[in-house]
């Protein structure tokens, strides 16, 4: 749930102890359709009306890990205040596993059940970077004195996914990890809520839309340095995850791992 | 246009236990470390060893093959030059250097020794060609 139009991250939002990956602001002007696009990611969004003080109504939003893109109709005046978890520390901060949420939303109640505490981050405030403080202070607080639910193995596994943009079989990082795939396939689908194959697919697939968009190769260069087969196999991946293709790509939000 | 070679900077898991190990195993003396601990330099003269984290590949949209023990040494070497190889050949297996090949004279008459360092990146530990005594 990142409109593009006026997406802004926290420039020193993101904290790695903290399992938080980025702290964002979105503010709607017009109504409009926002495509989301899979990211491997899990997100905890306060959404409300910004043209109104104080800030009253406001939802609590979880977004599960998921495969597929989705659109998100958005109204003017909405706002979306939001914190973009690292993979592996949503059991930690949400108090249940990821997968549990694969290809899901839990919005308001249905939020609040499942995570009781998630109900102190609604209520009223003056403004929305309140909402940030109080997001952040919900992460701290779950997260506690123990800082690192990671352990060495999982982080150097979940890096070596990230920093070969999902270019590198399954197969190969469990031996470079010295473990079997089956158990890659435990630690990456306890971390994310995705099977290893499908969250290597995400990050492959982000990579050749940043290569795309930002690096501006063309299509069948992308194709080479993003790892697949032949652009046929690109265009398909674009199509799949984000409804896109190399020529008409989306103005959307493309994360990294970063600290 | 000029260019000139200023750096080679490998991409590691921890850049803070790279730099303590490249320390303890090789006696290099840190010049930088960044504050978010993904990025640092070495006192190594008018080329620089740097390490960098492995989130920077991805941050700068490159892909990489990250280096690790288990995996075969990616094709490239850190080679640095010692006054006494032996020594230092020791001194960074006693650190916790995988004792790849201990220190030999070629037939080119250079002291040579290879270990891998603790992310498993080929290190050699030879003696100065440069200035033969």
């Amino acid at each position: 749930m990142r409109p593009s139009s006026s997406y802004v991250e926290l420039p020193a939002g993101a904290d790695p102890l903290l399992g938080i990956e980025a702290v964002w602001l979105s503010l709607a002007n017009q109504p409009s359709n926002h495509r989301v696009l899979p990211d491997g990611r899990c997100d905890i969004i306060l959404r409300f009306c910004a043209s109104t003080v104080p800030i009253s109504r406001i939802s609590v939003v979880v977004t599960g890990p998921t495969t597929a893109y989705y659109d998100v109709a958005v109204e003017p005046g909405m706002g979306f205040a939001g914190i973009r978890l690292r993979p592996g520390f949503f059991q930690c901060i949400l108090g249940f596993k990821p997968i549990s949420l694969r290809e899901q939303t839990l919005v308001d109640d249905v939020a609040i059940s499942a995570c009781p505490p998630l109900a102190t981050l609604c209520a009223e405030t003056d403004t929305p970077e309140a909402l940030h403080d109080r997001l952040i202070g919900f992460v701290r607080s779950r997260v506690g004195q123990d800082h690192a639910p990671l352990s060495r193995q999982t982080r150097r596994i979940l890096s070596a996914f990230h920093a070969s943009s999902g270019r590198l079989p399954v197969q190969d990082i469990a031996r470079m990890h010295g473990l079997s795939a089956r158990t890659v396939q435990r630690i990456v689908l306890d971390a994310t809520g995705l099977p290893p194959k499908s969250y290597a697919r995400i990050l492959q697939f982000h990579r050749a839309m940043r290569l795309l968009r930002d690096h501006r190769l063309s299509p069948s260069e992308a194709a080479v340095e993003a790892g697949y087969a032949d652009q046929a196999h690109m265009t398909h991946a674009l199509r799949r995850f984000g409804g896109l293709s190399p020529a008409r790509l989306a103005d959307a939000t493309l994360v990294t791992l970063r600290d | 246009m000029t260019v000139r070679f200023g750096y080679t900077i490998l991409y590691v898991p921890d850049v803070r236990e790279t730099v303590a190990f490249y320390e303890a195993a090789f006696g290099m003396t840190l010049r930088f470390l960044h504050e978010s601990g993904l990025y640092a330099e070495l006192e190594t003269g008018a080329v620089t060893l740097a390490f960098a984290g492995e989130e920077m590949a991805e941050m700068n949209g490159l892909g990489i093959r990250p280096q690790r023990k288990n995996d075969p040494a990616q094709a490239v070497e850190i080679a640095l030059i010692c006054d006494d190889p032996k020594s230092a050949w020791d001194r960074a297996v006693a650190a916790g250097a995988l004792p790849l090949s201990p220190p030999q004279t070629k037939p080119w008459n250079q002291i040579v020794g290879y270990v891998r360092d603790l992310n498993g990146c080929l290190v050699e530990l030879c003696s100065d060609m440069t200035n033969p005594n």
